[in-house]
């Protein structure tokens, strides 16, 4: 029993010591080349099942901790439901947070939602669009904290 | 995933689970893992019992008051000076922590008996670390229950959410707070353990790592302390 209660501490005692090193440390730096949405100044297309898939975020800038509007549109292709959104960070599990879009116009969903704050102050989020019958778009950009 | 009807209390607690062991240690664990450190073996448990209640017990709360509002941007803009608060305040007592694990705070001058200073620090660390009363890790778990975290923040939309679809404010606190109350539930497990493992005898009898583990958590204090500046 002591022999396990000091192999666990250790083991711990080290993942936390590299951990803390990482949080510290860790910089945008990193994944700033994952980003393929510039959600800040324009839409983002994506081409899908031979249509495509325009993902735009109002209002501008695109803020952390306020509510937001979701809007996709969908050219040349048939989504057999509305999309759903799902919104996380890359690399950092968040927790769910869904955004349920509706059909407002033919081929054009909309709703609302909200991009959380994180306290390390990393600004990258993703969004999963959820295109029902067709598969998934993924769309990595920065967000704005006040 | 369906977010949506009966199973979101569920899907909330194994969210609590699974993020508890990752995002939760990174968050809450240096907080957790200074308390236990500076309590003798033997003495944790109850301590982080109470610590972890009132954590849970301000989630459950903070959901309740998302559920009657229905608005997550609103409740949090009118806290988020408060949160910024308590992210330097954390810092600052995980530096605490730390400073009195690695013994030089008693060489301190203004810590030597019979002053002033040192009777207010002795009585403030002893409020919140030490064995007497072992009923201050309940207000400290209600404070630090205020910590920024981002899947707090996702909960609370979900118990916002909750709420608008409710059809009386009452339910909707109802809603919110069983939500929130899942959600912190959830994480207790990752961080208790955490806390455990961090208070066993075998790691304060180690000296050297012992001390290691101050600087760690000196440095994680000035960490949390800048983050919650520029929060």
């Amino acid at each position: 029993m002591k022999v396990c209660t000091c192999l666990v501490s250790s083991i711990f005692v080290l993942m936390f010591s590299v951990y803390s090193a990482g949080a510290a440390f860790a910089s945008d730096g990193k994944t700033e080349g994952i980003i393929n949405c510039d959600i800040q100044n324009q839409p983002c297309v994506r081409q899908v099942a031979g249509g495509r898939i325009t993902f735009d975020i109002r209002p501008k800038p695109v803020k952390a901790m306020a509510d937001l509007t979701f809007e996709v549109k969908a050219e040349g292709v048939n989504l057999s439901g509305p999309p759903v959104i799902d919104l996380g960070m890359p690399g950092m599990k968040m927790g769910p947070n869904q955004v349920k879009l509706k059909m407002t116009d033919t081929g054009l969903y909309q709703g609302t939602g909200i991009i959380v704050r994180c306290p390390s102050g990393r600004t990258l989020w993703q969004a999963t669009v959820h295109l029902p019958g067709i598969g998934d778009a993924e769309f990595v950009f920065d967000v704005v904290y006040d | 995933m369906d977010l949506s009807g009966d199973t979101l209390v569920l899907v909330f607690l194994t969210t609590g689970f699974t993020v508890g062991f990752g995002h939760c240690i990174g968050m809450c664990g240096p907080i957790v893992i200074s308390m236990s450190l500076n309590l003798t073996a033997g003495n944790t448990f109850w301590p982080q019992v109470l610590y972890h209640t009132g954590r849970v017990a301000t989630y459950s709360l903070l959901g309740g008051i998302m559920g009657v509002t229905g608005s997550f941007a609103m409740v949090t803009s009118g806290i988020a000076s408060i949160q910024k608060g308590v992210l330097v305040f954390s810092g600052i007592l995980i530096i605490f922590m730390g400073v009195m694990m690695s013994g030089r705070l008693t060489k301190l001058a203004c810590f030597q008996s019979g002053t002033g200073v040192q009777t207010f620090f002795a009585k403030a660390y002893g409020s919140l670390t030490g064995l007497k009363p072992t009923l201050a890790y309940f207000p400290l778990g209600l404070v630090l229950g205020l910590l920024p975290c981002g899947p707090v923040y996702t909960v609370l939309i979900a118990s916002a959410r909750a709420g608008m679809e409710a059809p009386d404010g009452y339910s909707g606190f109802i809603k919110g707070m069983v939500l929130m109350l899942a959600f912190g539930l959830g994480t207790v497990p990752a961080l208790f353990a955490v806390g455990r493992l961090a208070g066993a005898g075998w790691f304060k009898k180690r000296q050297l790592l012992y001390k290691a583990g101050s600087v760690i958590m000196v440095g994680v204090g000035i960490y949390f302390v800048i983050k919650g500046i520029r929060y």
